[in-house]
């Protein structure tokens, strides 16, 4: 293959990869501008789910397997809904107005409970994951190979997105979301139930990271620590995008998804296992130069 | 319980007790079995890595993920030239460049991190500092040859060249004969006394003009700016001098161990170390001794029980001590004086208490 036919297959296959770790940066984005913290519990949610969705889809898959993939996706999108629910109303909550260290130790204990708990179920050994189709299926166009699972990847998570801005723009409960958002007394003035959005804005969060990674492990397998690495991406990502900009963050997380790919095959020296150190570099950079990220506002602090 | 209480309020109590635990932990080592001088050994060890990052986290307030990568990088940077220096026209001077080294080159790693990451307000430090130990560990894999990767590096059994200009097999570390000490009491001894120098050194650091400069960040900067301190050059500072104490943990951990791999510096270890901090209590000196003893005994206890359980046991303690225990096991003597005061009713108006309200009422706002 020419080199450009492994340029566009490598953004191709960045673009989809960056679509899970856009996905993830999107749920901690959608957390910190309801509750002000960063989830570093984010990812180890998104692997529970999709063990749940795992374990429950493999009860139908003997049947069919179409049927008991859908079974095990919708199961996992609705069991992460109630477990983010549950944990902001009863773990972060108590957390609430507290110390800004303590919240970030809290979500760090809940990450180190929830791995546990999947390795003392599980177990820590790489599992397959049900899926649609075989994930290494690909077809070709003018000559590019490109992977079904990636397509499928970055069509799903665009479309979720597309659903998340529909929500948040043309709902009555959206509305409601980024009242408590930008000003949880006054919403609570208006007769807005802040404690209610808050645990919608979790679930919905866990639910979105639950999906990324379902598709990841229908990739990759499913082990406890599928997204240590994930997560970093992520927040990279949404350092660079601007804490205050989902979109920023989304296009950030594609940005360092393919830029990573990039660099690991052409730069021979990077290759495959260095190539995570790719985002930090660029952070550093874009950090020293401009540290409010890409997209972000620039805050202006009142005492 | 008053009476305890008010004798823990006591310098010259604390002094007395500070002296006691002293003079059991010089003499314990000659009596005890190896297995207990190594584990207190390791205590020491961690509870030097602990201290560094309660200097950044407990009391300037910044929260960094990433400490162990310092530690890490300081056993390799210890490991490393005693390996290739050790024994030859240097003879022991190759442990004391180890040490420098261990101390310095994860100072300036700090630093570069420091700047950049300090930039953004709040939670930037913690996002960032959690990338290190996940690209530390591939960096590591890859210099392979100077690092063992996996495998990792060991001086247990070095070769080196003596005096007489024969090669022989030995371990920079072992007890020198005129010691007449076994090779885990010399161990121990040595990393107590380099142990309690850094203790003793963060003990002046917090309480002097850094200290309350780092102590105002924490409470809030636009206070400390207002009053001329930058809050962006005393978090670098602050985070600076954690490093370096974790590199220098990482020296300590050679002189314990003599190996170390990429396994020392992952992922899992960094979250262990700050539950360790919280759980022995933030923003404190006996607080960094007992987070230096939960991050070796809880594993090693859960792992006689039941190894699976480690990761879990771990996360249910950090939620408890946060929801029940904020301040960590170092706050429990002052809890529980309190907790049974209230129980007997009593409302005492001597001086020691006028603090009382302000504790309870920023405890309250917590709940």
């Amino acid at each position: 293959m020419n080199s450009f036919g492994t340029f566009v297959q490598l953004v191709v296959d960045g673009l989809a990869q960056g679509s899970i770790y856009a996905a993830l940066a999107l749920a901690i984005v959608l957390v910190h501008q309801a509750t002000g913290l960063i989830n570093f519990a984010q990812g180890g949610m998104a692997v529970l789910g999709s063990y749940i969705g795992m374990t429950v889809g493999n009860l139908v898959v003997p049947v069919n397997l179409i049927l008991g993939v859908l079974v095990g996706v919708i199961v996992a999108v609705a069991a992460s809904f109630a477990i983010g629910a549950f944990i902001e109303r009863f773990v972060m909550r108590r957390f609430q107005g507290g110390e800004e260290d303590t919240k970030v130790v809290a979500t760090i204990g809940l990450l180190t409970l929830i791995t546990g708990a999947i390795g003392m179920i599980w177990g820590f050994n790489f599992i397959p994951y049900p899926f649609f189709f075989n994930t290494s299926t690909s077809f070709t166009v003018a000559g590019i190979a490109i992977s079904l699972w990636s397509l499928t990847t970055f069509l799903t998570i665009v479309a979720l997105m597309a659903v998340l801005q529909l929500l948040f723009t043309k709902t009555k409960m959206g509305l409601g979301l980024r009242a408590v958002a930008d000003n949880p007394g006054s919403s609570a003035l208006s007769g807005i139930r802040v404690g209610r959005m808050l645990m919608v804005g979790w679930g919905l969060a866990a639910a979105l990271g639950t999906i990324a990674g379902i598709l990841l492990a229908a990739k990759a397998q499913l082990n406890p620590g599928n997204f240590d690495a994930i997560l970093v991406y992520a927040l990279a990502a949404v350092i660079i995008g601007g804490l205050s900009s989902p979109i920023g963050a989304v296009v950030a997380a594609l940005g360092i998804a393919v830029l990573e790919n990039l660099a690991g095959t052409f730069l021979p020296w990077i290759g495959h296992d260095l190539k995570i150190a790719v985002p930090f570099v660029l952070l550093f950079v874009i950090l020293l130069l401009r540290p409010q990220g890409l997209f972000g506002r620039k805050s202006v602090v009142r005492v | 319980m008053n009476g305890l209480r008010n004798l823990v309020d006591r310098p010259w109590a604390r002094w007395a007790l500070g002296a006691v635990i002293a003079i059991i932990l010089l003499v314990l080592p000659l009596s005890a079995t190896e297995f207990t001088n190594q584990t207190i050994t390791r205590i020491a060890v961690f509870a030097v890595a602990v201290l560094g990052l309660n200097i950044v986290m407990g009391y300037t307030g910044q929260v960094s993920l990433g400490h162990i990568f310092f530690v890490g990088v300081g056993a390799y940077c210890a490991i490393i030239p005693i390996r290739a220096l050790w024994g030859g026209s240097i003879a022991e001077g190759a442990i004391v460049i180890g040490f420098a080294l261990a101390i310095i080159i994860p100072g300036i790693v700090g630093l570069i991190v420091a700047l950049a990451a300090v930039r953004l307000r709040g939670l930037a430090l913690a996002m960032i500092t959690i990338a290190l130990p996940i690209i530390g560990v591939p960096i590591a894999k890859r210099f392979s040859d100077i690092t063992g990767g996996n495998e990792g590096v060991s001086v247990r059994r070095l070769d080196y060249v003596a005096s007489d200009g024969q090669t022989y097999k030995g371990n920079p570390f072992s007890a020198p004969a005129w010691s007449g000490l076994a090779d885990d009491q010399w161990q121990y001894y040595l990393v107590m006394i380099i142990a309690a120098a850094l203790f003793g050194l963060a003990f002046f650091l917090v309480r002097g003009k850094y200290g309350r400069a780092f102590a105002i960040v924490k409470a809030n900067e636009s206070v400390a700016a207002s009053m001329g301190i930058s809050p962006y050059r005393y978090k670098v500072l602050a985070f600076t001098i954690a490093s370096m104490y974790g590199g220098a943990a990482g020296f300590l951990y050679i002189v314990a161990l003599q190996y170390t791999s990429s396994e020392t510096l992952s992922f899992g270890h960094s979250i262990e170390l700050v539950i360790a901090t919280i759980v022995g209590g933030a923003g404190s000196i006996v607080g960094s001794i007992l987070g230096g003893a939960v991050y070796v005994l809880v594993p090693q206890i859960t792992n006689a029980i039941s190894p699976e359980s480690t990761t879990v046991v771990q996360g249910i303690v950090i939620l408890l001590v946060l929801f029940l225990l904020p301040g960590g096991l170092a706050s429990l003597p002052r809890v529980l004086a309190r907790r049974f005061r209230r129980a007997r009713g009593g409302h005492n108006v001597d001086s020691s208490n006028s603090t009382e309200p302000a504790i309870e009422n920023t405890e309250n706002t917590k709940h």
